[in-house]
């Protein structure tokens, strides 16, 4: 609609809403200079990296070295990038490469940082009907799943566990349907439970399987980078703040402030300290000697192509 | 005074009222007789004021209601008092529903005050309400659930709920036709002691004996029209229509 | 009585899998949204109802129809719609509520006021004529009038409530979308419901935990219940 009709119905809006929702604080900056203190920081992220309660463990020390408060917002992937384009967010932080690249190509977010990785395993039953075990090829393990007709639990979510699944079919040059290949549409735990019961195999990512381990009877069949299997299995998370230039009212102050402390030394030693049920689950990546270009920008770009 | 003159009345295609004139003063009682379905009830709500006729004037003390502010007719309304056939009590006790009368005519703020008095239960009954529950006779339910009485007492409590707010005029609508003998008596008793008061009766009612009974004048309505209006005395000894005459000895069976 | 070792036993119980405070917060955040929700809605409904049992109006129809098809109304549709609303870039983003408690009672009073309404319609219209009549006749304005049969129906509005603060309470998708299921680093929750935290716990398949605050859930609704029933049989029993 055009901008003074909407301008018109958001001056309304507010008019009719601010005095139930109370003061909002978009709506000016009353406070003396005193930078971001008191504010609230809305950080969108997937689901597996919420629920592996590592954010919960180390915002403390941000709100409390600010005096700020940090709102977590686990949504999937597609909607925490989402959200973060439409504004409703400050900082989004996905392990999609790909998704993000095309966030940053559109001049959603800036500076991007790598944060952390871990990495995806193959796993299914004991008994491993389609004999992966120990592959050193991701690839070759889903046609071997694919060709021997093996149950297959995918989680269909459009998650970024999904689109690496999806990702790694096509590497693999097979497309997967048929009875044994299952979408469910559901999160990483339930997809482990399901392929739990059927002794299916699935794709997961380590931390989640770590943290369901003592409750189900699947084990590794393919190994991720972490321990020595292949590359393709690698799972990169990446921070970004969302832009000011196309969202004013987001809090690019605070976001700044959030993603130099995380990617700062301190907050990195804190994320490769933690641990579920006994093994580290996140192997920090920001700090380092050597220079990393390309975490600035969407992958492949240099000065002489093209875009931006 | 309250009339109704040339009061005509129809409810979508069907004329119930037929240029129609009667009045009632204070402190006579006026008997409106006819067989059921004439009209009876409308008269009454038409003289209650609250229903406008299709055709007509409406007076109060000669003053055309229909044609003043919903606000002036309202406080006319307020001197009127009404009973039903059927008792029409609210479902909460007998204390709060005699009551309902004097509170509506209260301010907002003192009636807000009296219910935060009554939750925290530091209200006694008022005076007007003991009053004219002692006038049917059933002081000693006051605090009873009116969905607990019976019949008879439920209609007691009824017209002592009309007489409360001390209305100019009552108009019942045949209160007793659903009632034993001994509630009759006393519902009659209590109108003729309104009528003592000075207040105006006016009551529908298909039993000829009961308007002997107890009115003043009697308006005898058959088909759509008044047939007979005047002192009770003439209209049953000496009715001047052929057609009151045969109603009030009974040939013409309805 | 049996219930008061039980009474002193539970929050520990329920507490044990989670963080202190946890529980009790997702309690409160739950109650708060769905309290007052369904006051407000309960605020709009009623006059809704009034008007509807007792007027005739060009769109009455109209009006029912819509009352009807929101009884039925999928309430995660209804959690994209506030969602859009309230979103930065949605007609009221300039008041701040995405991922907000208010954004969440917003969709919950969508979703609990038409059974509210139609309930408390079917209760108001069956209040007999003649008792409104009385309560006119008897020198009522047309305020008098409805809070009397307001009264008269209390039984059936407080079924309508009831239903209400049923079908709010139990609500996830919507609050989901539009308040984000957030809680402090703390534990302590700020949009989390305990139906979003079930959801949580199911999507990591933890399922026993679910179950766990399931229970919680289905015991404040009876509680709720329970109250609002005992106060109906206290006020017939005066």
């Amino acid at each position: 609609m055009p901008i003074q009709r909407r301008q018109f119905l958001a001056t309304i809006g507010a008019g009719a809403i601010a005095g139930v929702a109370g003061c909002s604080n978009s709506g000016g900056q009353s406070s003396s200079g005193a930078g971001v203190a008191g504010e609230t920081l809305t950080l969108t992220t997937t689901t597996s990296t919420y629920d592996t309660g590592l954010l919960d463990e180390i915002h403390g020390d941000f709100e409390e070295m600010y005096g700020v408060t940090v709102d977590a917002v686990a949504q999937g992937t597609g909607a925490a990038l989402e959200s973060a384009r439409n504004g409703d967010s400050d900082v989004v932080m996905v392990h999609a490469r790909g998704l993000e690249d095309e966030f940053m190509r559109n001049g959603y977010g800036i500076n991007r940082r790598d944060l952390m990785f871990n990495d995806f395993v193959i796993v299914g039953p004991e008994n491993d009907p389609a004999n992966i075990q120990g592959m050193d090829s991701a690839t070759e393990a889903l046609t071997a799943i694919a060709e021997s007709e093996s149950a297959f639990v995918s989680r269909g979510d459009n998650s970024g566990t999904h689109t690496k699944e999806l990702n790694l079919w096509e590497a693999a040059g097979t497309e997967p349907g048929g009875d044994w290949y299952q979408e469910i549409g559901a999160g990483m735990g339930e997809a482990l439970n399901n392929a739990n019961q059927q002794g299916a195999y699935t794709l997961s990512d380590r931390g989640t399987f770590i943290s369901q381990r003592s409750e189900i009877d699947l084990t590794i069949l393919v190994q991720g980078p972490i321990e020595g299997g292949p590359e393709i299995l690698a799972n990169p998370y990446g921070i970004m703040a969302v832009n000011p230039g196309v969202h004013e009212n987001a809090n690019y102050d605070l976001a700044m402030a959030y993603i130099g402390w995380i990617t700062s030394p301190g907050a990195q030693d804190a994320i490769s300290n933690y641990e579920m049920n006994g093994e580290q689950l996140f192997f920090p990546e920001a700090v380092s000697e050597d220079p990393n270009f390309q975490q600035y920008v969407p992958e492949g770009w240099s000065s002489n192509s093209t875009d931006g | 005074m309250v009339e109704l003159a040339n009061v005509t009345h129809a409810y979508e295609d069907e004329t119930v009222v037929t240029d129609l004139s009667l009045a009632i003063d204070p402190g006579e009682v006026v008997a409106i007789i006819g067989p059921s379905g004439v009209g009876k009830t409308t008269i009454l709500r038409i003289l209650a004021l609250f229903l406008e006729p299709s055709e007509g004037e409406v007076r109060i003390d000669s003053e055309p209601i229909w044609s003043l502010s919903e606000d002036e007719r309202l406080q006319l309304r307020r001197r009127i008092g009404m009973v039903f056939q059927d008792a029409s009590l609210f479902d909460a006790t007998v204390a709060r529903n005699v009551e309902y009368g004097l509170r509506v005519r209260q301010s907002w703020r003192n009636r807000l005050r009296d219910e935060l008095q009554s939750i925290v239960g530091s209200n006694g009954t008022s005076e007007a309400v003991t009053e004219a529950l002692d006038l049917v006779g059933l002081t000693d339910k006051v605090n009873q659930e009116a969905r607990s009485l019976s019949g008879g007492e439920a209609q007691r409590v009824s017209f002592a709920r009309a007489l409360a707010y001390d209305p100019s005029y009552l108009l019942l609508d045949e209160p007793t036709s659903d009632l034993d003998p001994r509630n009759t008596d006393l519902i009659e008793e209590a109108i003729l002691e309104a009528r003592d008061r000075g207040i105006g009766v006016g009551i529908a009612t298909h039993d000829m004996h009961q308007a002997e009974r107890i009115a003043d004048r009697v308006a005898v309505v058959l088909g759509n029209g008044i047939a007979e209006f005047g002192p009770a005395e003439r209209v049953f000894e000496d009715p001047t229509d052929e057609r009151t005459a045969k109603f009030v000895s009974g040939e013409l069976v309805y | 009585m049996l219930l008061e070792p039980i009474a002193q036993l539970l929050p520990a119980v329920i507490e044990h899998p989670f963080r202190e405070g946890y529980v009790r917060s997702i309690i409160y955040v739950s109650l708060y949204v769905s309290v007052t929700a369904v006051a407000f809605s309960t605020l709009f409904s009623l006059p809704v109802a009034l008007v509807m049992g007792f007027s005739e109006f060009r769109g009455k129809q109209f009006v029912k129809s819509i009352i009807n098809t929101g009884m039925g109304f999928p309430s995660v549709v209804v959690g994209l719609l506030v969602l859009f609303a309230v979103s930065k870039q949605g007609p009221l983003g300039a008041a701040d509520l995405i991922f907000t408690r208010e954004a969440m009672i917003m969709s919950q009073f969508v979703l609990a006021t038409p059974p509210i309404t139609a309930i408390s319609l079917a209760a108001i219209t069956g209040v007999n004529e003649n008792v409104r009549d009385a309560a006119h006749v008897l020198g009522g304005t047309r305020l008098d009038v409805a809070l009397v049969v307001i009264k008269e129906a209390r039984y059936g509005i407080a079924t309508a409530i009831l239903a209400g603060f049923g079908r709010a309470i139990s609500e996830v998708g919507s609050v989901l979308i539009v308040g984000g299921n957030i809680t402090s680093s703390s534990g302590i929750s700020k949009t989390r419901t305990l139906t979003t935290a079930i959801q949580l716990e199911a999507r990591q398949g933890q399922y026993d935990t679910a179950m766990l605050l399931g229970a919680v859930l289905v015991a404040l609704v009876l509680t709720v219940n329970a109250i609002v029933v005992r106060l109906g049989d206290e006020g017939a029993m005066r």
